[in-house]
Parts: C-alpha cells; sequence; structure tokens
C-alpha cells in the first residue's frame, strides 16, 4: 500500500467518523417560543356505581352454605365529564372512562392544551357521570379548579390533584 | 423472489461493488472496513462493554444529569470515554445497516441463513432498545424526549398498572427507581446481546469475530482521537414544565421521536413496526421457488472413505459423519439439507469426488472441463481464465480476449480442473476469486489457496507445474486489476518453458485415507 493511499484512506476513514460525530448531535428544532401548554394531569380511584338488589330464597339455597349473602351487588367506575374553558371559551368536553378491562381501575386523566404564552383565565370541571340522587358517601363528585395561569414562552403550567386527592391545584401558581 | 427485490439487489449490489472496490484500492481487500462489518459491530460492542464500565463506576441514579455532567468534567479520561461510548454505539448502527446490506444485495438472507438474518434483525432492535436506554440515562433534553414518547407509546399495552407517561408530566420529580431500572435494563440488554448473536453465529463453522487488528486497532484509535477532538458537550438538563427547544439529537437513536410524535400511538407504532416486519420477512421475500431452489450437497456413501474433509470444511457445519450402514467399519459423511447452503465447498475438498451438490461434483467438474477444452482448442500460449462467479471475472473472459472457464466458486472446485487444464496444454491459469473476507461461502478462497499451496485435501498434485498457475483476489469492480494480472502472468508465462499438452489424461481420485480408492479416467 503506498503512502498516498494510506493517507487517503486515514483521512477518508477519519471524514466517516466525523460525519457519524456530527449526526450525533444534530439540533433539532423543538418548540416555538410562541408556545405553551397548559398540561391537565391528575390519577383518582374514582367513584364506584354499585346497583345492589336482595337474593330470592331460590337463589339463596342453590348457593353453598358459606357463600349465602343476602345482597349482591354489580358495580363499575363512574365515567366522568372533562371540561376545560380558557378565556370564557370551552376547549374541551369530554368523557373520561376508568381504566381497566373491566373499568375497574382508576381514572386517569393526561392531557397537554397548546395555548400562547400570557395570562389566561382557566376554567377545569371534573365531574363524575352519577344520576343525581347518587350518595357517594366519602367520594367527591366533583374536581374544579378557576384562576389565572401565567405562561412564559415554552413554559408548561400543570393542573392537578393536590395530595390529598380531593381538590385540583396548580402549583407554582 | 419479488421483482422489486430483485431490482433492489441488482441496483444495491452494483452500489456496494463500487464502494468495494474504491475502499480495496485505499485499504487494501485485508482491511477493507466494509467486508468487516459484522465484526466491526463486535469490536463496537466490545468497546461499548469497556467504556460503559468506566462510566459506570461514576454514574449515579439519584443524580443521573449531576453524575454525567461530572463524567464530562473529567478532561482526561471521562469527557473522551463518554464520547467514545456514543460514537461507537452510533458507528455500530452504521456496521450493521452496512453488514444487513451486503448479506440482502448478495442473496445471503434465505433457506439454511434464515436464522442469521432473522436473529440479525431481532439483535438489531435489542440494540437499538439498549441505546435508547442508554440516552436516557443522561437525563437531558434528547432523554425527556425519548423517555416521553417511549412511555407514550408503551401505554399503548395495558401492562403498566399506571401509565407511564404519567411519570414524565412533572407533577413529582423522577423517582429513582426509575433510573435504576432503566440502569438495570442498560445492563441486562447486553447480556441478551451477546446470547443471540451466540445464536446468529450459531450456523456458522470457525466464526471470524474480531476485525483483523490493524483494523481493530485503527478502529480504536480513530475513535478515540475523535473523541478527544470533538467531545459530546452536556445538553440542558431534563425540565418536564417547559417545552424542549433546541435539543441535539443523535439520529442513529433519536430521529424516530420526531416521525412518531405526530402520530397517535397506533399510527406510531405502525410506521416502527413496518420495517421490522419487512426485514422479518426478507428471507420470504427472497426465497427462489420451490423448482429454482439449488439442490442440497449429497454424498455417495459406496466410496465415501470417511476421511472427515468435507464435515472439517464445510463453511455451515452442515456435515456431520455418521457411523456406516454397510459391511465396511468406520464412518461416512452425512448432508443435513437444512442446514446445506449448496456453495458446492465439500466438492472441492472431496478427494475422490465423491461428495457435493447435484451436477456439481469434482466428477461432474472434470467433465465441464473435457467439454471446455474439446470446444476451446487451446494453444500453448493460452492463458486459462478461471473465474469465480461473484469476482472481476464473472462476467466471462470476453473483455480480456481470453477463454475462461466460469467456477460458481473457487473454493468449489476441486484441484484436479486445474491439473487437468494444465496437463491439456494451457499455457498458464489464472484464477480470479471475489477476496476471501467477501466470500460468498465463507471459506472457499481460503481452502482453495489451501489446496493448491498447502497441502490441503483435496491437493493439487505434485506433479502439476504451479508456476503456470496464479490465485489474484479481484472484487467485482476490480477489472483493471485482473487485466494487469493477466498481462505481467503472460509475460511471465512466456519466459517458460513451451507448455505441453499430454494425450491422456488421468486423473486419480484418492483420498490420504485411502480405504477405498476410486479412479476417474479422462482421456483428453
Amino acid at each position: 500500500m503506498s503512502r498516498a493511499r494510506l493517507l487517503a484512506g486515514l483521512v477518508l476513514a477519519c471524514a466517516v467518523l466525523v460525519g457519524i460525530a456530527g449526526l450525533s448531535r444534530v439540533p433539532m428544532e423543538g418548540a416555538d417560543r410562541s408556545e405553551a401548554v397548559l398540561r391537565l394531569s391528575w390519577r383518582t380511584v374514582g367513584l364506584r356505581v354499585e346497583e345492589c338488589r336482595l337474593r330470592t330464597e331460590e337463589e339463596l339455597a342453590a348457593l353453598a352454605e358459606h357463600m349465602r349473602t343476602a345482597e349482591v351487588c354489580v358495580g363499575r367506575g363512574a365515567d366522568y365529564e372533562l371540561s376545560v374553558s380558557v378565556g370564557g371559551s370551552e376547549i374541551v368536553r369530554d368523557t373520561v372512562t376508568p381504566s381497566g378491562a373491566r373499568r375497574d381501575r382508576p381514572v386517569y386523566v393526561f392531557r397537554d392544551l397548546p395555548l400562547a404564552p400570557g395570562e389566561h383565565r382557566v376554567k377545569v370541571e371534573f365531574a363524575a357521570l352519577v344520576p343525581s340522587t347518587y350518595d357517594p358517601g366519602d367520594g367527591a363528585i366533583e374536581y374544579a379548579w378557576e384562576g389565572t395561569v401565567v405562561l412564559g414562552p415554552t413554559e408548561i403550567a400543570l393542573i392537578t390533584l393536590d395530595p390529598s386527592g380531593r381538590t385540583l391545584v396548580h402549583p407554582g401558581g | 423472489m419479488t421483482s422489486a427485490a430483485k431490482v433492489l439487489q441488482h441496483r444495491g449490489r452494483s452500489l456496494l461493488a463500487r464502494a468495494d472496490a474504491a475502499c480495496n484500492a485505499l485499504y487494501t481487500w485485508r482491511y477493507n472496513p466494509l467486508y468487516h462489518t459484522g465484526a466491526l459491530v463486535v469490536a463496537s460492542f466490545l468497546v461499548l462493554l469497556v467504556s460503559g464500565l468506566y462510566l459506570l463506576l461514576f454514574y449515579r441514579i439519584g443524580a443521573p444529569y449531576e453524575s454525567v455532567a461530572r463524567i464530562t468534567d473529567q478532561v482526561w479520561v471521562g469527557r473522551w470515554i463518554r464520547t467514545a461510548h456514543r460514537y461507537v454505539s452510533d458507528v455500530a448502527v452504521v456496521a450493521i445497516a452496512v453488514h444487513a446490506f451486503r448479506m440482502f444485495v448478495q442473496d445471503r438472507a434465505w433457506g439454511p441463513r434464515a436464522l442469521a438474518w432473522v436473529s440479525g434483525v431481532v439483535l438489531t432492535v435489542v440494540f437499538f432498545i439498549c441505546g435508547w436506554t442508554g440516552y436516557v440515562m443522561v437525563w437531558d433534553a434528547q432523554a425527556e424526549l425519548l423517555a416521553a414518547e417511549g412511555a407514550r407509546l408503551l401505554d399503548v399495552f395495558p401492562i403498566f398498572s399506571e401509565p407511564m407517561g404519567r411519570a414524565f408530566v412533572g407533577e413529582r420529580a423522577i423517582p429513582s427507581a426509575f433510573f435504576f431500572l432503566n440502569l438495570f435494563a442498560h445492563i441486562a440488554f447486553p447480556v441478551g446481546i451477546a446470547l443471540l448473536l451466540w445464536v446468529h453465529l450459531s450456523r456458522l463453522a470457525r466464526t471470524q469475530i474480531f476485525p483483523p487488528r490493524p483494523l481493530l486497532w485503527g478502529f480504536v484509535g480513530l475513535v478515540v482521537l475523535v473523541s478527544v477532538a470533538w467531545p459530546i458537550p452536556m445538553a440542558e438538563r431534563a425540565d418536564l414544565l417547559r417545552l424542549p427547544t433546541d435539543v441535539p439529537v443523535d439520529v442513529f437513536y433519536g430521529l424516530w421521536v420526531y416521525v412518531t410524535r405526530a402520530l397517535p400511538p397506533g399510527g406510531a407504532w405502525l410506521v416502527l413496526a413496518a420495517p421490522v416486519a419487512v426485514a422479518l420477512a426478507v428471507p420470504l421475500i427472497l426465497r427462489p421457488r420451490r423448482d429454482q431452489l439449488p439442490a442440497p450437497s449429497w454424498v455417495n456413501d459406496r466410496v465415501c472413505t470417511g476421511c472427515e474433509q468435507c464435515y472439517h470444511d464445510c463453511p455451515y457445519e452442515a456435515i456431520r459423519m455418521i457411523p456406516r450402514v454397510d459391511d465396511r467399519e468406520g464412518f461416512v459423511g452425512h448432508v443435513d439439507a437444512d442446514k446445506c447452503v449448496s456453495c458446492g465447498i465439500c466438492a472441492g475438498s472431496c478427494a475422490p469426488m465423491v461428495v457435493g451438490p447435484v451436477l456439481r461434483t469434482g466428477r461432474d467438474q472434470l467433465g465441464e472441463v473435457k467439454a471446455f477444452i474439446e470446444r476451446t482448442d487451446l494453444s500453448q500460449d493460452d492463458i486459462v481464465l478461471v473465474g469465480c462467479a461473484n469476482s472481476a471475472a464473472g462476467q466471462g473472459g470476453g473483455r480480456w480476449n481470453v477463454p475462461a472457464f466460469p467456477v460458481s466458486c473457487i473454493g468449489a472446485m476441486h484441484t484436479s480442473v486445474l491439473e487437468y487444464l494444465v496437463r491439456a496444454g494451457a499455457g498458464g491459469v489464472v484464477v480470479v476469486s471475489c477476496p476471501p473476507r467477501d466470500c460468498w461461502n465463507r471459506e472457499g478462497v481460503g481452502w482453495f489457496e489451501d489446496r493448491v499451496h498447502h497441502r490441503r485435501e483435496a491437493e493439487l498434485k505434485d506433479r502439476v507445474d504451479r508456476r503456470r498457475i496464479r490465485i489474484v483476489y479481484a472484487a467485482e469492480r476490480e477489472t483493471g486489476l485482473v487485466a494487469r494480472e493477466i498481462q505481467s502472468f503472460r509475460s511471465y508465462v512466456g519466459g517458460l518453458d513451451r507448455a505441453s499438452s499430454e494425450p491422456s489424461i488421468h486423473i486419480e481420485a484418492v483420498c490420504e485415507v485411502p480405504e477405498v480408492s476410486v479412479a476417474a479416467d479422462v482421456d483428453a
């Protein structure tokens, strides 16, 4: 191998490696400074809506002795309605269902809503879709938050549940 | 095979042949990196293991970004080791791509080779996932992008009790447990890669898993040089409550995010899964129709001496020795048709010429060379070109104005063919093969050279004048090299005594374990 070829080979190898190194740090254009986000994120166990009835004598007799409970209940997690208004205009109205194949898992909310940077009057409502006569006991039926959100360029404002799980809050707001 | 695949193969092969020829000119065939892409991936894997072990010493799951920043601040060692770790992982991706491309265009991805292909695809996917976990470890802006997008896609499957995506909403700090799991995955995946590599190579005999030393150390040295000269800086720390603006992305591991994040999770999975599915289907796409499948080798066990040479020479471990079933003692070769790629290397290895693909055994080759001599009317000044189908001589000898005897692979050619040509009166025989590291049948070139010059069974007999034989390694596009070699060989042969033509050629077909000796007489 001649020196010239060896040198050319080294130069080519260096060029390829530098090319690969360059491709490992390509600056990709991300969010614009005119973008910001209102993020809704929370998890709640949700309400369980149950329909109960008493077993008949025949039904009880058909069961094994140790399984003869008088009342039988069929339940499911309640759906929730999420609505978000910004500056008086409603931008989201949606039904959120509990997770899990049997809808017996918690309810998760995770939405990123693009907003322009600046000050916004925001109202968030999250209400269980249950009959008005339903008695939730200790469980909350409605969550709501209303207030002003100040968003800088590329900032994300978070609305979430407080640690007690009873109120929506805007941490740092 | 579909016509689209054929066109792709044809164009790809042409492109690769040009690149091979250019790199042969610069690095010679011995150190041409394009011939060593598989070995370069293994070398990269080892460099990643070693550099990764060093980085592991300083990485803290409780403070991932800060610990990586501290490594980057170690000007003398940590900075370039971290950079080399990253660059080598990128080089590995490029090497994998070229390696797969070569196997595809050279039609080496179906039949018995399908296992290597499919395991290679799985290896690539695991390699990518391992790289993904590595980038998340840094917990910078790119890590945030990769983690959040990965979580979004994983949340499609109902396998987590809580959606993973909620871990990255900024509601609370990312727990150390996440980084511990990620680190565990990043260390566990290489174990899987090693196991898959074993599967990938399991059907190959005598695998050369490392590149030649000059190439290996040249590669490592160059990576270190570029890493020192152009280290990777720290990107901005991940901030879950701020949209990422300008993120430096490694296109080899992070570009997919920019493709998938505009799509719903189902569409994103489709985009990611489609190329993998197509890659996995390649063995089915390339497989010829049943009536066009090449016949596997077979052994005439009545004549087989049990010398074991075909068993040793088979590059795919498709031949094993089994006890004879006739009244003689000893063993006989047996071809496993499921592993045989019909390369014919065994035909070249068998002194008694009793093994090989149908119509391509040594005896069949002698019949062909006899017919060639009869129709060529060789003169004593003629140089005969014996060309491997995948070498520069694959298109025949017309362009050099010499009679050409084409063979599928010179490793599949029995040395008796050479003996026959020389004894029939050819002035000389130029054997043109593809470069050894690009042998489509892996070891054909090496075995052939050993048979001609180093007495490997079935060796070229001593009575054959080796001065009249020249072996040339010339890749598909290196036709100029063949022209030069023919010219120089012609002048060299011109200085020798005039070649003599034997009126009756008797080729002995005997093995060094001559329990059975078989003679094949062919009259010229």
